[in-house]
């Protein structure tokens, strides 16, 4: 093997460390968020409005 | 695929099919989901002085609602029967923002509030709703710990009106120890909203043996002082015995009063206390000639002297949005 070959193997190899390390690394960090979309099913039960007009219970 | 919410100082890391510390925001799939969009725990109209709002459309009605679920756990809550409920065990009703702007038209409500949990947990349905009712000509109201990063709540702050932001204490130990967040952003929340130029009023409840050190009162009044401004409203509110808190007496009126007058002491013109009844300490007072304003007795205004906004007696300006 000439001493170019062996540098353009030696680059290869490094850059496939790089891009392969950099992939995992993003892979393994969470996807990140502000707005959260909606879904359309409430997981608790429904209920219908009523006393509106009424003063609420709760605080504030 | 892990997800991770930036909506609040907490930045959840969320495993698929869990939800953050709020409860109501969670992972599908590797994307981030709200479940309480348009689905409203309770509504109601209350006077807008329950908020506390004393500077904010005198003794007008406010359509008041929460979702599920907060992102702070105040081991005092007054609201913790909701605020810290999961949405699979509660009841809501389905009542999107068009509906929600049409309920506030139909009662005649000049303003709609987000409150009684925190809307920062129900954030996608609070700005929806928000800059919908500003398109109609209805103003908004946020009832909020503030507890928030700064980009959604600048955001956000674009449609609010008004709000009433929690100060709870003044110190990074109370936050961590009674409401398992941080002091911090809640000041920096704070600051941006008083920024922003909206109608802001601060509440800071007190509680036996907690927060309710003369030197501390001092030192919150101060900072409110220093860093919003002397003219935003303090609200001294009375604690109850409630949740993980039904060992400690409730705040004395004597507390109250002390709390109060400290305050003024520091420089504050509109000091407020709240959830008891006080002769004058619900009471508005000119900054300048000290005439009696606005007298009140709980949410009931028993007379308001003020003439657009300004003192009858001596003309100052007075901190509120009117009309």
């Amino acid at each position: 093997m000439t001493r170019r070959k062996f540098i353009e193997k030696l680059i290869k190899a490094g850059s496939v460390i790089i891009v392969g390390g950099w992939h995992l690394t993003k892979k393994a960090s969470p996807r990140r968020f502000v707005r959260a979309l909606r879904i359309k099913k409430y997981p608790g039960s429904l209920k219908p409005l009523r006393n509106i007009h009424k003063q609420g219970k709760w605080s504030g | 695929m892990k997800v991770q919410c930036e909506l609040c100082p907490k930045r959840c890391v969320i495993k698929p099919g869990q939800s953050g510390e709020c409860r109501v925001r969670i992972n599908i799939d590797g994307v981030l989901r709200t479940v309480v969009y348009g689905y409203p725990c309770s509504i109601h109209i209350d006077p807008v002085e329950k908020k506390p709002l004393f500077h904010f459309l005198p003794s007008s009605g406010i359509l008041s609602l929460a979702t599920v679920g907060c992102n702070l756990h105040c081991r005092n809550c007054q609201n913790w029967e909701i605020s810290q409920a999961n949405p699979e065990d509660s009841q809501a009703a389905f009542c999107p923002p068009e509906r929600l702007v049409a309920l506030a038209k139909y009662y005649n409500c000049p303003s709609v509030a987000y409150t009684y949990t925190d809307p920062i947990v129900y954030y996608e349905y609070t700005y929806d709703t928000a800059k919908l009712a500003r398109d109609k000509g209805i103003r908004n109201v946020l009832v909020t710990a503030g507890y928030i990063n700064t980009e959604p709540w600048k955001r956000l702050l674009e449609y609010v009106d008004a709000a009433n932001i929690d100060l709870k204490g003044i110190t990074d130990d109370f936050y961590r120890q009674v409401c398992f967040g941080t002091l911090k952003p809640v000041q920096q929340a704070l600051i941006e909203a008083a920024a922003s130029g909206i109608l802001l009023e601060v509440t800071n409840l007190i509680i036996p043996t907690l927060n309710d050190k003369p030197e501390e009162i001092r030192q919150l009044a101060r900072w409110v002082k220093m860093n919003l401004g002397s003219d935003i409203p303090l609200h001294f509110s009375r604690f109850f015995p409630r949740y993980k808190m039904r060992h400690l007496p409730q705040t004395s009126s004597k507390t109250l009063d002390m709390a109060r007058e400290i305050a003024v002491s520091e420089g504050l013109h509109y000091v407020y206390i709240g959830n008891i009844r006080s002769k004058t300490g619900q009471n508005t007072y000119c900054p300048g000639c000290k005439a009696l304003l606005i007298e009140r007795s709980g949410y009931t205004i028993l007379q308001n002297r003020l003439k657009d906004g300004f003192c009858p007696d001596c003309g100052r300006e007075i901190y509120g949005v009117w009309k």
